[in-house]
């Protein structure tokens, strides 16, 4: 009797996982099975034309690309100060600790449309910069920030006391201990936070599409006002809502596999770093 | 405390309990134990001593089936229980567990209440009415020494218990399971003196009924608590049984090589 | 750390400021909602969240309806993703052998990172027809419903909870669990039994922090819920469009309202009652999440 509640457990254990990854294994295989045949050299590196029915994604990846960057040079030194204020400098348990790490887990349940508005009110209106890349950049970098910060954190965190003692007993100043031993040893989590970031903020369309990016128009960023980019996700966005044109229909699914490929890209480079840091946390 | 002489009556006059045969456990490339045989009657106190690493925990886990719990762990050979093998394909293994109970360094108490801690595993065994499930809670809490101490505080949080009180409340656990077999491993090397006198004083009612398979390093509790003694020392890499024998004539003139040299260096 | 005595430190009072700066970001982003959403309380006070009209030519501003649709597509999709995720979660956990772990637990997370904008194109060219079909007995307009986003999040947030949950079901001690085998409970009597309970509080901010996630998502449901204000709060609507906070900021509504300080209001306003909903959900996930690390 408890055998065959153990044994029905298992398979309703087993079924659940099936289930969970079905989608997950569909939605992959849709994206590479309608999006293959549109990629091609040309569709890479040629511009868009005829709004999406013809031509190819060339500066829609380098506007994504563009706001990539900006968004990793925001958001690596603003989370290594803050990483540093949470780890290092911050006492331990006291209250400022707790209230600033409060405050970055609640930015990081900002959804990402008010992250748009805010760059709508802020950047677009009052800075009067209409839509412009850099705006675009330092608001996917705000939005990455908590996921970069705590991720460094952590790894500041788990640095065996040792290290820090050992340095700390041969004369080195805080300051030197931050940069010689600390920094150093938690790069690991610096890089996996980022890139786990990175991956988030490619695929972003919400803080982008009021401040940063247009459809069809745009090149290479001139300046900083009144300077937009193209983007991957936010022309699958438009053409999405106007969708079934057949021609353009092959084009999307390309995009889309391009842009998946792009996350999945900087999702696969975070990984050796992580392993390390898993196999560190289990066996160090 | 009084112990009659470990040799009479002979231990092969008690049937056997439990026996292992060519027992080995690999873990990866390394060989843990090699070739271990061992014959446990019933109602002693069998004893494992050796040196730490020597695979004696490993050893004890195998005679419930708790390798099958760490991935990494092979184990080939035999183990009967009763005279029938533990390890074939259509045994119960949870059932065998209940029969063949185990007692850790650690107590590891649930964060639920005494009561419901000392019914745990009893109560999947079979339905219990709630007087019942009160008798049998106050005749396991009876047997492990423990009642009085918390007959009126049973639905209090089993952590708030002394480290002492908490390891007397997983025996009690496991002996409302009512277990013929109860291993034991270094069970009092977390406990202060007094609580492992408590224990020992257990051990020594408990084998009336029931067979201890005790692992420990402590060669005094050996000397006090222990009919028969298993000693495993690392040979070529991989744990052996150097040698068995009665508890007194192992430690007053063992044998084996290994088993001088260890007892010579261990704290009397 | 030993005290430093003629230099400054930079890198202390950089990372100071740095840190300040995350601060006042938060706080102004709170502040500028507020300010800029006043126009619309003064205007029509407690109205403006539990009305249920959306008529901005007639200054009539009801966020009520965009409520119900938020909140009743989050839970649609917890509904479906959490028995789903922690039971995969207890598959990984308990039951896989531990050298595939990496295999599935990896994928899981990669799929995480998938953009919203490729679930709603799946949503558009698969889901949405799906529904449709499946709803024909009730005679409906169209794929795009409250259901359809509801059922759109599910699998957008699955990967969420099943990575965390996993984290959650991970992080309780192996000791436990062999002690309960020891006594001779089955496998599934010790999840039961032992590590589902003692789980209990990493799964719950797993679950909160999914949900956080899902009140806030814009572009999946944007493409799959219909985008029809004014529809009655009711059972009924779940089966048909609707709206909810998210999708109506990402409407054109937004740009056209600026000049307009009382749609604005309304509008930023509704930004704002987004962010208490999904901050606040977010923020007891991570406290969670957190507290038993520690």
């Amino acid at each position: 009797m408890r055998r065959t509640a153990d044994k029905l457990f298992t398979c309703l254990a087993v079924g659940a996982a099936l289930l969970a990854a079905l989608p997950l294994v569909l939605i992959v295989s849709a994206i590479v099975w309608r999006g293959l045949p549109a990629v091609d050299w040309r569709f890479l590196t040629g511009q868009v034309m005829q709004v999406g029915a013809a031509g190819g994604v060339f500066y829609n990846l380098i506007g994504t690309l563009i706001l990539v960057l900006t968004a990793l040079l925001v958001s690596a030194p603003l989370a290594v100060g803050a990483a540093l204020t949470l780890g290092v400098y911050l006492k331990p348990g006291g209250r400022a600790q707790r209230w600033f790490g409060l405050l970055v887990y609640t930015l990081n349940g900002v959804p990402s449309i008010l992250f748009g508005l805010f760059g709508l009110i802020v950047f677009v209106k009052f800075f009067g910069w209409g839509k412009s890349w850099l705006a675009g950049g330092i608001l996917l970098g705000l939005m990455i920030l908590p996921t970069v910060t705590v991720a460094l954190w952590e790894r500041i965190q788990s640095l065996p006391r040792r290290y820090i003692e050992a340095a700390a007993g041969l004369g080195l100043t805080p300051t030197q201990i931050v940069w010689s031993v600390i920094l150093p040893q938690s790069v690991n989590g610096l890089v996996t936070g980022s890139l786990l970031g990175l991956a988030r903020a490619a695929g972003e369309t919400a803080p982008i599409m009021f401040t940063a990016t247009i459809f069809a128009g745009a090149t290479w960023p001139t300046g900083i006002k009144e300077s937009p980019v193209l983007s991957l996700p936010y022309h699958i966005f438009i053409l999405a809502q106007d969708s079934f044109d057949p021609a353009a229909g092959a084009k999307i699914w390309g995009a889309a596999l391009v842009l998946l490929a792009l996350v999945f890209l900087l999702s696969l480079l975070a990984l050796p770093a992580r392993l390390k840091i898993h196999e560190e946390a289990h066996h160090g | 405390m009084d112990k009659p002489s470990c040799c009479s009556p002979a231990p092969d006059a008690a049937p056997v309990v439990l026996e292992t045969k060519r027992l080995s456990v690999r873990a990866g490339e390394r060989l843990l134990l090699r070739e271990v045989n061992l014959r446990i009657s019933a109602r002693q106190v069998f004893g494992i001593i050796g040196p730490s690493g020597a695979g004696k925990s490993t050893l004890l886990k195998c005679l419930n089936r708790l390798t099958d719990l760490a991935p990494n762990l092979k184990v080939t050979g035999d183990v009967l229980y009763q005279g029938n093998s533990i390890y074939t394909g259509n045994v119960d293994v949870d059932h065998v567990r209940a029969r063949i109970g185990m007692l850790f360094q650690q107590p590891v108490v649930f964060p639920q209440s005494i009561v419901q801690n000392v019914l745990f595993g009893a109560r999947h065994l079979r339905p219990l009415s709630r007087r019942e499930k009160h008798e049998l809670a106050e005749r396991a809490l009876g047997e492990a020494a423990l009642w009085h101490e918390v007959k009126d505080r049973l639905n209090e949080p089993a952590l708030r218990l002394s480290v002492g009180q908490q390891q007397r409340l997983c025996l009690a656990r496991a002996l409302a399971v009512d277990p013929e077999i109860i291993l034991m491993d270094e069970p009092t090397s977390a406990l202060d003196p007094k609580s492992t006198d408590a224990i020992e004083e257990l051990i020594h009612r408990l084998k009336e009924l029931r067979t201890i398979v005790l692992v420990t390093h402590n060669i005094a509790q050996a000397r006090r608590v222990t009919d028969w003694l298993a000693c495993v020392c690392v040979r070529d890499g991989g744990g052996i049984v150097a040698e068995t024998a009665c508890c007194d004539t192992m430690l007053t003139s063992p044998q084996c090589r290994e088993v001088a040299e260890y007892l010579e260096h261990a704290a009397p | 750390m030993p005290a430093s005595v003629a230099r400054i430190p930079v890198t202390r009072w950089v990372s100071y400021v740095f840190a300040g700066l995350i601060v006042a970001f938060v706080l102004g982003l709170l502040t500028l909602f507020a300010w800029q959403s006043l126009p619309v309380w003064r205007h029509a006070g407690l109205e403006y969240l539990t009305g249920r009209q959306w008529f901005y030519r007639h200054e009539l501003f009801g966020a009520w309806s965009m409520i119900w649709g938020t909140v009743v597509v989050a839970v649609m999709a917890l509904l479906l993703a959490a028995p789903l995720g922690i039971g995969a979660a207890v598959f990984t956990v308990e039951i896989l052998p531990a050298r595939w772990r990496l295999w599935v637990k990896v994928p899981f997370e990669m799929l995480a990172g998938v953009p919203s904008v490729v679930y709603g194109l799946l949503g558009i060219l698969y889901l949405r027809n799906w529904v449709y079909s499946a709803l024909t007995p009730f005679d409906p307009l169209s794929g795009d419903t409250l259901l359809t986003a509801g059922v759109l999040l599910a699998v957008m947030i699955l990967p969420t909870v099943m990575t965390l949950s996993d984290d959650a079901l991970r992080s309780v001690p192996a000791g436990q669990r062999h002690a309960a085998r020891g006594l001779g409970l089955t496998r599934s009597e010790t999840v039961l039994g032992v590590t589902l309970p003692q789980a209990a509080p990493g799964l719950a901010a797993a679950l909160l922090l999914a949900v956080g996630r899902a009140l806030g998502e814009m572009i999946a449901v944007f493409l799959v819920v219909g985008r029809q204000d004014n529809q009655p709060v009711s059972w009924r609507s779940l089966i048909e469009a609707g709206q909810t906070l998210a999708s109506k900021l990402g409407g054109a509504e937004t740009n056209i309202a600026y000049g307009d300080p009382l749609h604005w209001g309304a509008m930023v306003g509704l930004g704002l009652v987004l962010l208490a909903m999904s901050a606040a959900v977010t923020v007891t996930g991570s406290w969670l999440a957190h507290r038993r690390q520690t």
